[in-house]
């Protein structure tokens, strides 16, 4: 029976497996993959709109099947070589007995034990701040210790700069080098200055290419006791720089946290197609990248979102497909839209983020405030309500999921389009003394109270 | 609709890039008005696809196929036209690409379908485009527009890199840039004095038809910005 692949066996077959070019995986392998997954399993048309919770556990099991199947018969494209690095059964079998069901991340008192979890699981889903939203050079460090300070936050990333002393930093380039060991030693200092000097961390969300991992695990800059982020182009598609990335980790004896979502709407088309693709990428990514977390991200493309009544729907059915078929230590992300000192925002993040958790995703990271797309529109007010969300949702019966995401959508979903951007953080937080600005703050007070009294258990 | 006509407008919609290649060629043989088999075979099919997809009948593979089968079909109907000493079907050339860094290529792809069913010659760079081989091939095709998209916040700066260049060169007015992606906004567009910006692949096609028949040169205006996005 074979085993789990190793390292050079991976390269290998990277550069010496099937033969496919870049148009032909895209347009017909990935496409026509998961179309014969859908008719083989009967899983065409299962959305079901008014209800944006799947609670059909023995549907989320046939996902699992069919994404499984797809895993093996598709694999992992490397888009450098064109090569096809295919999986067999005994060896994906292997890889997920093999995956570890909880790892220890960050240090002495303020450690995190992150653990495979199933839906409604009492124990909490972990949760990391923020994702890659630019910060400004002067304003990086103060936001950034304002995510730290929020206890609720249990792992601190941060968002990206795009300077380094004053100079645009561009990707593989030694700006971006540099950037990365300085963002580093700024992050480890941060966490000392807010008192969880073993807070876990995520490096580096700046780190476009292999240049910039390469802070990961030396000396100053992150632990290898952080998770070592390793973001692959698209789901089932992986390159060099992703390979560099994760002999890099390995080498630093680090923990590999890989992802890349699904797409409603892009290569596996529907939503039905995404949660097929994006559970055949993450069982893949721990054969072939190696992680220890990670997988069960998932988009719609049309909306850059997934807080709308398809993405919900299916982020809902591929954790539970995960969860509830595999030990492996998943994770979640709810794509908000709109932006910081919004009440749409506090919406959009107590509904994605509740749903993330209650179907058993182990590890959710956020928010992406403004739909990620603007400078500085991050607030750690919005980190510490997307924690508080993700702890107090886990447990949560799967059918009162569904009712708050059926009662709180119409908050928001209108507006999904054309979403209210916000405010930049100056314009909602106070950075010298880390506390909200009133209005936000009022907002904050108000949808909070709104969940409360509908029952949520915060 | 014309027989032959409804067999492009068909395998335009269908994605059957050979098929289309057939249809075109009856459609010469059979000496019908290229232009309007463009406009009521091609584009008329794309049209359609574009609803679908936003509808969410329709996706990524479908809209490309679709493009690709529009791409072939056009250029033997293009070159007829030319050989007919016909003019005014030749949209204009755009280099397009992803910016150096990057490797999401979903945005530029729905670009070059939607700008090929329009009558542009586009010259797909694909992903991780330097500075460099934009300007080089922008060059080389007499290119009247360099498009240039980005999803990862930290290859925006090679959208600035890459209009610095072109003015050092002495060259920034031979050149309209349009820059698009996840993080790129109005705002950004301006600061780097690009040309233009639309916020969807389908808005492209006005912006670029906007800045080629715009009778002034690269960087001489201030950018056309063409979607919701305010900020």
């Amino acid at each position: 029976m074979k085993q789990k692949p190793d390292l050079i066996e991976i390269l290998r077959r990277s550069r010496e497996g099937e033969y496919c070019s870049a148009h032909d995986w895209d347009l017909k392998k990935i496409p026509q993959g998961v179309k014969s997954m859908l008719v083989k399993y009967g899983l065409k048309g299962c959305v079901d709109k008014a209800n944006p919770v799947n609670l059909d556990m023995e549907l989320a099991d046939t996902f699992y099947k069919a994404g499984y199947e797809l895993a093996l018969e598709l694999g992992m494209f490397n888009e450098a070589k064109d090569r096809i690095i295919k999986i067999e059964k005994d060896e994906l079998d292997s890889t997920l007995r093999l995956a570890p069901s909880e790892v220890t991340v960050g240090f002495g008192a303020d450690k995190r034990v992150m653990k495979s979890r199933v839906p409604s699981d009492p124990s909490p889903m972990l949760f990391g701040s923020s994702l890659g939203i630019t910060v400004s050079e002067d304003v990086w460090p103060l936001l950034t210790e304002g995510i730290a300070r929020q206890l609720e936050v249990d792992l601190l990333e941060g968002g990206s700069m795009c300077t380094v002393d004053g100079l645009d930093a561009l990707p593989n380039d030694p700006s971006e080098t540099l950037l990365c060991y300085k963002q580093g030693r700024m992050h480890r200092q941060i966490r000392k200055n807010a008192g969880r000097e073993g807070m876990p961390g995520i490096g580096n969300i700046s780190a476009v290419t292999e240049f910039g991992q390469f802070c990961y695990g030396s000396k100053n800059s992150f632990y290898n006791t952080d998770l070592s982020l390793i973001l692959y182009p698209s789901e089932l598609k992986i390159n060099n720089q992703t390979m560099h990335k994760v002999v890099h980790t390995l080498a630093m004896d680090g923990l590999i946290f890989a992802g890349s979502p699904g797409m409603i709407g892009g290569m596996p088309g529907t939503p039905e197609g995404a949660v097929i693709s994006s559970i055949a990428a993450a069982l893949l990514q721990y054969a072939v990248l190696f992680a220890s977390v990670g997988g069960g991200e998932l988009y719609d493309i049309r909306y850059l979102s997934n807080v709308n009544r398809e993405g919900l729907w299916a982020l809902s059915t591929t954790h539970q497909a995960l969860s509830r078929n595999t030990h492996l230590i998943t994770h979640g992300i709810a794509n908000q839209v709109s932006g910081p000192g919004t009440k749409e925002l506090l919406y959009e993040t107590l509904v994605g983020v509740s749903v993330i958790a209650a179907s058993g995703a182990a590890f959710s990271t956020g928010p992406r405030s403004a739909g990620g797309k603007l400078n500085n529109y991050l607030s750690p007010l919005d980190c510490r309500w997307c924690a508080e969300v993700a702890h107090a949702a886990s447990a949560m019966d799967l059918k009162d999921v569904n009712e708050l995401a059926k009662a709180f959508l119409p908050k928001y979903e209108a507006s999904i389009k054309t979403p209210n951007v916000g405010k930049p953080v100056q314009e909602v937080w106070d950075l010298k003394n880390f506390r909200p600005l009133a209005e936000a703050e009022a907002a904050y007070d108000q949808v909070r109270k709104e969940a409360v009294d509908f029952g949520f258990p915060l | 609709m014309n027989v032959i006509v409804k067999k492009l407008y068909d395998a335009v919609i269908e994605g059957d890039e050979d098929m289309a290649v057939v249809a075109a060629n009856e459609a010469i043989a059979a000496s019908l008005d290229s232009l309007s088999v463009i406009k009521e075979g091609i584009q008329a099919a794309m049209d359609v696809m574009g609803v679908r997809f936003e509808d969410g009948d329709a996706f990524l593979p479908e809209l490309m196929l679709a493009g690709d089968a529009a791409t072939k079909s056009m250029e033997l109907l293009l070159a007829q036209i030319r050989k007919d000493g016909g003019e005014g079907a030749d949209a204009g050339t755009v280099v397009l690409g992803v910016m150096a860094g990057d490797h999401h290529d979903i945005g530029k792809n729905l670009v070059k379908a939607v700008l090929s069913a329009n009558g542009f010659k586009v010259v797909d760079l694909g992903i991780d485009v330097s500075v460099k081989k934009f300007i080089e091939t922008a060059q080389r095709e007499n290119a009247q527009i360099i498009a240039c998209s980005t999803l990862i916040t930290t290859s925006l700066p090679y959208q600035k890199e890459l209009v610095e260049t072109l003015k050092a060169m002495g060259i920034r007015k031979e050149y309209k840039v349009i820059v698009g992606g996840g993080p790129v906004t109005p705002q950004w567009t301006k600061t780097i004095a690009a040309d233009g910006y639309s916020n969807t692949a389908s808005e492209c096609v006005d912006l670029c038809k906007q800045l080629v028949s715009d009778s002034c040169r690269g960087g001489e205006h201030a950018p056309i910005i063409i979607g919701a996005l305010t900020a």
